[in-house]
């Protein structure tokens, strides 16, 4: 994994060159985590911004091609004052407009009704600039050997692509899905340059119909079946007892939970299934992603991404009874504490000890709604090291052919993207 | 200082920032940076410790560093193994990550220090951003405000307004009115509803509804009421709690996304509860108002008790307004005496007889609720 520089210095290296890509399992996550829960707690949330920023700078380091990592070099500071941005530009503007709406035309009249949809338009308009551009930072701010990657182009048309087939998936039951997924894929791997060097995306999304068939007929299979199952359960019980009498509570209770147990059953087929086709998904695009004389090659599987997400779940579930744990003790340690502390005289000790819980309440119920991200980083860690795990890159890439970028580094986060909250890692 | 850790040399990948291509280089820490020599015979470089970055920061879990130089864009030295990021950790302390966190924390750890302190020092000191804020309304924007609020109030329920009805509440009004030496004119509207209540709302408006009106034994109790909502009135009481619920439903609408939360201003009303300063505050108003108009205030002091005291009142009263009023505060019968001790002076029937019934008798005839809001 780790190429250290032994051997005679290379001046002249072949044409192309063979590049290793691997995941080095970053350490000291769960202390990054925890150090970044509470500077997050201390500065009431602000830190947020330089916490995301230095896991991708793990994440991004963790990634190594012919054991060299990647640099990820945009900053808290950047990411602020995006969200600053968007804030002033966007969700300030839109809560003004929605509220003076209400306001000038009363609620629930035509007017206001028809400015709210106006502004629900708009937002799904700009989910995709979001994306866009929030790619296009990252890339940016993502270097191997010092040389910068780059998203090119406009993100008009890709936002236009995002919006306008969006309201395709349900008059088409669905069957856009692959071809508008491939579709945007190929928009932006096609912009995407490492340098000098571009992308190409090469392939349509014909391969992926067969997956998408079986996942589309397997969800109605398994819904019919499901129903089914149920209903054979009510019929039974009702067809031993005769038309007309209730059952039990016991039995009905008994047969309720079967009920819910199949249902549950079904849904966890569901699960696999999706993140099967999430899997041929992620290796189809990856097979038609070219860089130079190379290729992707992703070895993803639906097993094995279902897994990476219910441990992960697991995982942040656990983060966050730590937490709680943790509050109720501390809340338990002020309630007898406070008594002792301020004099008898000014209040009765019940009246204190409500006091205290008044005050302590919104303090626990802030830490408490942040308890679930606690162990995010860990998550994330996870997820990025399945992916690049069960990524190759086969071929050879001419390294020196590749010269810095002269574009233009973007000087604002991606606050648009973080604002919908459309943000993988 | 650190003379143990300089002059030693370390196998690493250079690269120039021109292109991707990289060289293996040895390089040496030395008092001046790190020294890495060039081909041929160039000068080597040397990269002072003060400029340097990395691409991650610095822990004790290194195995490696990705080091740039800040006067040389582009360029990278990429050590392999932890030898060489302890001894930087060292000789550039300011790239470890607690130094790094430490810098990007400070300056929002001083400003969270500062908000919860002024968060503190405006709540002991009793200020109230949102009264101020609602003191700062133009009379027109309550005015809005108080007409959208009767209307989502009344949504669905008929206005009362039989003449004489009408007439005997403007009678009662204005005598209260002009008893109040504030010159804001007050608009009242009945409303034929079953819950005892009233509601002082935005923009001088209080809604009385037919229930109180069914249950109040002669006029007195009724003038009491009304002063009470008119004092919450002119302490602008309903604009502060207003202020208050919209700056939390923005919050809300700004953390949580979606939107609605707004809508409904009136149902906002009816849950709010005012403190027990603000009826305090209500209570002096309704005081000074009665005595000036020479209504006893022992109607409004009968009315209070009975409320207070009946069984399942609470339930009738509802959970805003005056159901507030009564069930939110342990000290009922300290507010009850001061009324009580408020007396001692001449007074007349806030009502004649036949006033008074036609007063009860107002909802008779009533007009759908859309027009709540213009009534007079």
């Amino acid at each position: 994994m780790q190429t250290s520089a032994t051997g005679p210095a290379v001046h002249h290296p072949p044409r192309g060159e063979r590049l290793d890509l691997t995941w080095l399992k970053p350490i000291g996550m769960i202390g990054l985590s925890v150090s970044n829960f509470i500077y997050r707690i201390l500065t009431l949330g602000i830190y947020d911004f330089w916490a995301r920023t230095e896991v991708r700078k793990r994440l991004w380091s963790a990634i190594r091609l012919n054991g060299e990592p990647l640099a990820y070099t945009g900053t808290g500071k950047e990411l602020f004052l995006g969200f600053l941005i968007v804030f002033g530009v966007v969700l300030l503007p839109i809560l003004i407009v929605s509220v003076a709406a209400i306001l000038i035309f009363g609620p629930n009249s035509l007017t206001a009704n028809l400015i709210q949809a106006a502004i629900y338009i708009a937002v799904f308009m700009l989910v995709g600039v979001a994306i866009y551009r929030a790619q296009r930072y990252r890339l940016l701010r993502t270097n191997w050997r010092g040389i910068r990657g780059n998203l090119q182009g406009s993100s008009t048309p890709y936002a236009m692509t995002y919006f306008l087939t969006l309201f395709l998936i349900p008059l088409t039951l669905g069957w856009i899905v692959p071809w508008r997924a491939t579709k945007l894929q190929s928009m932006i791997t096609n912009n995407v340059r490492f340098g000098s060097m571009p992308f190409a995306f090469r392939g349509n999304s014909g391969l992926l119909y067969g997956p998408y068939a079986v996942l589309w007929f397997g969800i109605l299979v398994l819904f019919i079946v499901a129903s089914a199952i149920s209903g054979m359960v009510i019929g039974s019980i009702q067809g031993d007892l005769g038309p007309g009498l209730e059952p039990p509570d016991d039995v009905k209770q008994l047969y309720g939970l079967t009920i819910l147990g199949v249902f549950a059953l079904a849904y966890l087929f569901y699960l696999f299934m999706s993140a099967w086709y999430r899997a041929r998904t992620i290796n189809h695009f990856a097979q038609c992603t070219h860089f130079d004389s190379a290729s992707f090659n992703g070895t993803a599987t639906g097993i094995g991404l279902l897994w990476i997400d219910i441990t992960n779940l697991a995982i942040l579930i656990a983060g966050s009874l730590v937490v709680v744990a943790l509050l109720s003790a501390i809340a338990a340690l002020i309630f007898m504490i406070v008594p002792a502390l301020v004099p008898a005289t000014a209040m009765s000790p019940a009246e204190i000890q409500a006091y205290a819980a008044a005050m302590a309440a919104p303090v626990l119920v802030f830490i408490g709604a942040l308890s679930f991200t606690l162990l995010l980083p860990v998550t994330q860690a996870r997820s990025m090291g399945y992916l690049i795990d069960h990524l190759a890159l086969e071929g050879s890439v001419d390294v020196n052919k590749i010269a810095q970028s002269t574009a233009d580094p973007m000087a604002t986060g991606e606050g648009l993207a973080q604002a919908f909250d459309i943000d993988a890692f | 200082m650190h003379s143990d850790l300089f002059h030693q040399r370390f196998e690493a990948r250079y690269t120039d920032g021109r292109t991707a291509g990289s060289r293996d280089v040895m390089v040496e820490l030395t008092e001046r940076g790190i020294l890495i020599p060039q081909d041929g015979s160039a000068a080597p470089l040397i990269w002072p410790f003060g400029a340097l970055a990395t691409a991650e920061p610095l822990t004790d879990h290194a195995i490696d560093a990705l080091v740039t130089y800040s006067y040389q864009p582009g360029a990278t030295l990429f050590v392999p193994g932890p030898r060489f990021a302890r001894a930087l950790a060292t000789l550039a302390p300011q790239l470890t990550a607690s130094a790094e966190r430490w810098r990007a924390a400070s300056p929002w750890l001083w400003g969270a220090a500062a908000t919860v302190a002024i968060g503190v020092f405006v709540w002991l000191a009793g200020l109230s951003p949102a009264h101020t804020i609602a003191n700062m309304l133009p009379d027109k924007a309550r005015t809005a405000m108080g007409r959208q609020v009767v209307k989502s109030m009344t949504d669905g329920r008929a206005v009362c307004r039989d003449d004489a009805g009408l007439k005997a509440l403007e009678k009662l009004t204005g005598r209260l009115v002009a008893a109040t030496h504030d010159g804001k004119a007050f608009n009242v509207v009945v409303i034929d509803w079953g819950l005892v209540n009233a509601f002082a709302t935005p923009g001088e408006n209080v809604v009385l509804t037919s229930g109180l009106l069914d249950a109040a034994n002669g006029p007195d109790e009724v003038a009491g009421v009304l002063a009470h909502e008119m004092g919450h009135g002119l302490e602008l009481h309903p604009e502060t709690g207003l202020v208050r619920a919209m700056g939390l439903a923005a919050a809300t609408e700004l953390l949580m996304g979606g939107s609605g939360t707004l809508s409904n201003l009136g149902i906002v009303l009816l849950q709010l509860s005012y403190s027990r300063d603000a009826e305090g505050e209500a209570d002096d108003h309704a005081i000074a108002i009665l005595r000036d108009a020479r209504i006893s205030s022992k109607g409004f002091a009968r009315f209070f008790e009975r409320m207070s005291k009946t069984d399942g009142s609470a339930k009738r009263l509802g959970k805003g307004g005056l159901g507030g009023m009564l069930s939110s505060h342990p000290d009922t019968d300290e507010r009850l005496a001061k009324v009580l001790r408020s007396g001692g002076y001449a007074a007349t029937p806030a009502l004649s007889e036949r006033e008074w019934a036609a007063l009860k008798s107002i909802c008779r005839t009533s007009l759908p609720s859309a027009k709540a809001g213009h009534s007079e």
